[in-house]
């Protein structure tokens, strides 16, 4: 297992360096002047400028401080707000779409995997014809018009109670998260839900299922202790893909919503020409992402009896 | 059975019209039987109707219904869905009727009294509202609201429009008239400060139009002058979709806004699949080496977070003046997508590689290309077909997020997306300009994954069964 | 025989509904098992010899099979038609089954010796640490080594044969009168075949229990069984004593399926001879006898009329219109004779 775990975070650790670079060259490429924005209105200033962001060097230099700063943890300071570091930016709303996406992963898992046995349990009868065609919604609709209609749910509530039950935009209490993170888990649980459906079915299917109901266990049994434990596994695989979906959402819930999140900054930095900030938190995203697949990956092994054995013997 | 008695004649052999060979079922290809599973899967078949339907819609529609899609009919701006509106002509630079009087002085105040008599001067319409009203005695000045619903209470009367002199007891409403009910509230101000008694007057506005604006937009007949148009009501360009929050067309844009949203949801799919098959062919049919580190750099690129690589070419690959954004973002769709593909098709290739009929046909002295055409590509196909189908909706949802951030398309260039970003700011006066994109973009990809869900049980069945 | 049979099966008929149109796969069949004795079910596959059994196991998935027709009692008590609960009280207790494939006949995630408890605990009234005793217990008894042990490992780590061990002990841990052994032996290496097939018998020894093993090997049916049924497109064509089967066949298909096992041809044949023409299309069965289009020695009447069943000797009958008292001698192998 420790060898596996060394592995993939070796693999893992390629990958971060491969989205850096991408990321560099990427941001190298795009045209315009990034200090177009700035006051460089005399050469010396500009000069002084592009000295403080060390962009007189050669590009090769550059990457190589780059990489040199990544390592360290330091993705530099902003291009627009001169003197905020782009680690402290992140480090102030990071936190924010981290609450969001747990919660939003909490909503999607939880209700994919209880949807999805729903609807294995009462196949082709109405709650399973029901939840389907509520999942075809849910994953025909794109995300941003689930956040409008998710506002305007809040405000017909609020306007039908008399009082505000939920806020309808901003960020602080558990009451503001409730909406965005159901909207931002919906896609996803709606995938979630198909994913395990066809697992539970296809468990159903199998020759240790027939081999349960020939021992004479109950239904119940079966569907509990058989079905239901083996299908949620190919559910949790793909929980890795799922978070880098709802991190990503987050854009999207972020802006309709105006939480601040790393998302809606990033969009923000993007209109900016924000050059530091857009690497940074690309980076960051990047190598957030790949150690949470490597996260679920190695949850998986512990979960999955066949995989744990299979390494302890490699 | 039993019953039956045979005859000596009955254990005859059997001759020659034993049916070794008999065919039971009529043999079809692997399309056609996919094609018949296919047309008997009914959403499966209503998906690809809609799907043909959408596609006419976008290039027969433009042709038919020719309304430039970035035209601004000021005059209607965010009308509902209507098939013709009817407009009041109207003279340009009419004076508004003013009433004026002295104001009453008076030592009893009261200032429980609402202003009377709030009334109506001419007809409303949207080139403006004239009101008047009886003067209060002792006031300092007037205070007129407007509000889209009838006001609860003093607190709630809604925008405030002018205040005015106490000698002025009308008002000409010009602001953004919309044809809609207003309910206008006139309130005196006493040392400063407000009453709280008010007198609100519920007004429908009418639709019209100047007589110089209706001549420009060529709606009068020829011989038309002031004299004869004016007060006439005629009938305005229809939008049978309603119109958005700059007056322009929405059956229009929805037509050309699907150009672009099904260009990129279509053709960038098509065109990274290609390269995937491409991609993972070779490496699946070369194998060792080679296939590792082409499967290596495809796992670096499936790594790289989706959206804000998007963000990042799109930006990357930049904008000429008068660019649509197009290019630029189906280059980097294109560019983060062939993994996915090129990862299928090397597992399939794999698979197929190591079939028998595969060894069987090199013994025969096939060659690569023949092995390749004939064998490993008719094999691939059904996969990769379902795969398309698939990418599709999500290509369409990634144009229409990237719209809706503002990182898509630029603006005078229609897109269901960028036509959504632009309705959810109106999304609770006016539901109709996030609907009709929202609804388009989601029928669109619910037909493509419906499709996409029969071709898979259509080819599965005919994989798993053989029946 | 005279007692009463430990299974009793009689004119079951099963369908399936399927996309093609309605699949008569069971056909009306009968046959009888009694304790201590192993009945061999054979016939090539697709011949309905599995979905008997998962007939009358209540296995069949619902839609889209379905028993259409008949009975099978088990030590008296009828199984057609039973409710859920009350099946549930037949299966693993008076009846346990083994299937063909061990490898993925058990729970992946689930310890063995938790699989094999399971049993006990649904049927008796037993706590989960004694049925866990008793399981090790069942599993020592199949000869696994290190039974404790073994109990806590989960499937994946056992080799086929171990697994097929597994699956009889938990089969057993009830101690049913019945075995249905659905191809036993199919999926394992033939050394490990015997290794099965003995213990299968030792047991059958010991708790004087009624066995029925599909199979389509001949060789198992000749080492194990005492009564043979042969089926052919979902009927029992030929039906008696091993010894019968083997040595007095009645049936052209007996025949057939002789002449294709390879031990069997010991009269100086140098080559196997295979039955021409495959099983029948069960969408269409072909009219008359169903065996018509590949018979050797077909008459103008099989292919108009199904043969009855025919007496040939003490327990032992066939369904062939050769053995009708108007037919031509069959003993000679002439059967263009008029």
């Amino acid at each position: 297992m420790g060898a596996y775990i060394a592995r993939r975070l070796l693999s893992g650790v390629i990958t971060i360096w491969f989205i850096a670079t991408a990321t560099f060259f990427g941001m190298h490429a795009v045209p315009g002047d990034p200090l177009l924005n700035d006051k460089a209105v005399t050469p010396e200033i500009r000069a002084n400028l592009e000295r403080a962001y060390g962009l007189d060097k050669p590009v090769p230099q550059q990457y190589l401080i780059f990489l040199k700063n990544m390592l360290q943890g330091d993705f530099g300071i902003s291009f627009t707000q001169q003197n905020r570091r782009v680690n402290d930016i992140i480090a102030e709303h990071f936190p924010v779409s981290a609450t969001l996406g747990v919660l939003a992963l909490l909503f999607a898992a939880g209700g994919g995997i209880m949807f999805g046995a729903l609807t294995a349990l009462f196949r082709s009868r109405m709650p399973d014809y029901l939840i389907m065609f509520l999942v075809i919604i849910a994953v025909s609709v794109p995300s941003f018009v689930f956040a409008g209609l998710g506002q305007l749910a809040i405000l017909r509530l609020n306007s039908l109670l008399g009082f505000s039950l939920l806020p309808v935009a901003g960020w602080g209490t558990v009451a503001h998260m409730l909406v965005p993170a159901l909207v931002l888990g919906l896609g996803t649980m709606a995938y979630l839900t198909r994913l395990m459906r066809s697992s539970m079915l296809e468990v159903a299917e199998t020759d240790y299922i027939r081999t349960a109901r020939a021992k004479g266990l109950t239904p119940r049994r079966i569907f509990f202790r058989h079905q239901l434990r083996n299908a949620i596994l190919p559910v949790v695989t793909v929980l890795g893909p799922a978070i880098a979906a709802i991190t990503t959402g987050g854009f999207v819930v972020e802006l309709v919503f105006a939480i601040p999140g790393l998302g809606r900054y990033f969009v923000q930095a993007v209109q900016q020409l924000d050059y530091t900030v857009i690497m940074g938190t690309t980076v960051f995203y990047g190598a957030f992402l790949v150690l949470m697949v490597i996260a679920v990956d190695i949850v998986y092994g512990f979960i999955d009896p066949r995989i744990q054995v299979s390494k302890s013997l490699s | 059975m039993v019953s039956y008695i045979p005859t000596a004649e009955d254990f005859q052999a059997l001759d020659s019209a034993r049916e070794g060979d008999r065919i039971d079922r009529p043999s079809l290809s692997y399309w056609q039987d996919v094609w018949r599973r296919l047309r008997s899967n009914r959403r499966a078949l209503a998906s690809l109707s809609i799907v043909v339907g959408l596609l006419l819609f976008t290039l027969m529609g433009p042709l038919l219904w020719r309304v430039d899609p970035a035209l601004q009919d000021l005059e209607q701006v965010s009308q509902p869905p209507s098939l013709g509106r009817y407009a009041l002509v109207v003279a340009d630079n009419t004076p508004a009727p003013t009433v004026t009087h002295t104001a009453i002085s008076s030592a009893a105040v009261d200032r429980e009294q609402a202003a009377r008599n709030l009334r109506l001067l001419g007809t409303p319409h949207s080139e403006g509202v004239n009101l008047a009203w009886d003067p209060l005695p002792g006031v300092d000045a007037y205070q007129l609201y407007r509000h889209e619903y009838p006001p609860r209470d003093a607190d709630d009367l809604g925008l405030p429009m002018a205040r005015l002199m106490p000698q002025e007891i009308s008002y000409r409403d010009l602001l953004g008239l919309e044809t809609r009910q207003y309910y206008y509230s006139i309130v005196g101000v006493y040392n400063g400060k407000e009453a709280r008694a008010y007198t609100t007057l519920p007004v429908v506005v009418e639709q019209a139009i100047l007589f110089s604006e209706a001549e420009y937009r060529g709606l009068l007949s020829g011989d038309a002058t002031p004299e004869t148009a004016v007060g006439s009501s005629i009938r305005l360009e229809s939008h049978p979709l309603g119109t958005d929050y700059l007056g322009r067309d929405m059956l229009a844009r929805l037509m050309w806004g699907a150009r672009t949203s099904l260009f990129i949801g279509i053709c960038a799919p098509l065109i990274f699949v290609i390269i995937g098959l491409a991609y993972g062919g070779l490496a699946g049919y070369s194998g060792g080496r080679l296939d590792g580190a082409m499967m290596r750099f495809a796992d670096f690129v499936i790594a790289l977070p989706f959206l804000l690589f998007m963000i990042l070419f799109k930006i990357a690959f930049g904008l000429g003046p008068g660019e649509s954004g197009i290019g630029p973002m189906l280059l980097a769709l294109v560019l983060l997508s062939w993994p996915a593909t090129a990862r299928l098709v090397r597992g399939q290739v794999l698979q197929i590689r190591e079939e028998a009929y595969i060894a069987a046909a090199r013994m025969m002295g096939a060659t690569a290309p023949y092995l390749v055409l004939r064998h490993i590509l008719p094999n691939v196909m059904g996969v990769l077909l379902v795969s398309l189908t698939f990418a599709i909706p999500t290509a369409i949802f990634t144009e229409a997020f990237l719209s809706f951030i503002g990182m898509g398309v630029v603006p005078p260039t229609p897109s269901w997306g960028s036509m959504c970003n632009d309705g959810i700011r109106t999304m609770l006066s006016h539901p109709h300009e996030l609907m009709f994109p929202a609804l388009f973009i989601s029928v669109t990809v619910l037909a493509f994954n419906l499709l996409g869900d029969g071709l898979r049980d259509a080819m599965d069945a005919r994989m798993r069964s053989g029946t | 025989m005279s007692e009463q049979p430990v299974l009793s099966v009689r004119d079951l008929e099963v369908e399936f509904d399927t996309f093609g149109g309605k699949v008569r796969a069971v056909r009306g069949v009968s046959y009888d098992v009694h304790a201590g004795e192993t009945l061999a079910v054979v016939g090539e596959s697709g011949c309905g010899k599995s979905v008997t059994v998962q007939a009358l196991m209540g296995l069949i998935p619902t839609p889209p099979g379905r028993i259409v027709g008949g009975s099978a009692r088990l030590m008296g008590r009828e199984l057609i038609g039973l409710n859920q609960a009350q099946l549930n009280d037949v299966r693993g207790a008076d009846m346990g089954m083994i299937f063909q494939d061990p490898m993925t006949s058990l729970n992946p995630t689930m310890r063995v010796g938790d699989q094999i408890a399971e049993t006990l605990v649904v049927h008796r009234d037993i706590s989960r640490d004694a049925a866990l005793a008793e399981a090790v217990r069942l599993l020592e008894r199949t000869r696994i080594p290190e039974a404790a042990q073994r109990a806590r490992q989960y499937p994946f780590e056992f080799s086929g044969g171990m697994l097929q061990r597994v699956m009889i002990s938990m089969s057993l841990a009830c101690t049913p009168k019945l075995l249905i052994a659905d191809e036993p032996t199919t999926a394992l290496d033939v050394t490990i075949q015997d290794q099965v097939l003995e213990l299968m018998q030792e047991i059958q020894r010991e708790d004087h229990m009624a066995i029925v093993l599909i199979t389509h090997d001949l060789g198992v049916v000749a080492r194990m069984a005492d009564r043979v049924a042969v089926m052919y497109a979902g009927e029992v064509v030929e039906y008696g004593s091993v010894d019968d089967i083997f040595y007095r066949s009645a049936h052209p298909y007996t025949e057939g399926l002789k002449e294709a096992m390879p031990d069997m041809h010991q009269h100086g044949k140098d080559r196997l001879e295979a039955i021409p023409g495959s099983p029948p299309d069960l969408f269409s069965p072909p009219p008359g006898c169903a065996y018509h289009p590949r018979c050797p020695h077909a008459m103008r009447i099989c292919n108009r009329i199904g043969p009855s069943e025919y007496p040939v000797g003490d327990a032992h009958h066939a369904s062939c219109w050769r053995l009708h008292e108007d037919a031509p001698t069959t003993a000679s192998e002439d059967g263009h004779a008029g």
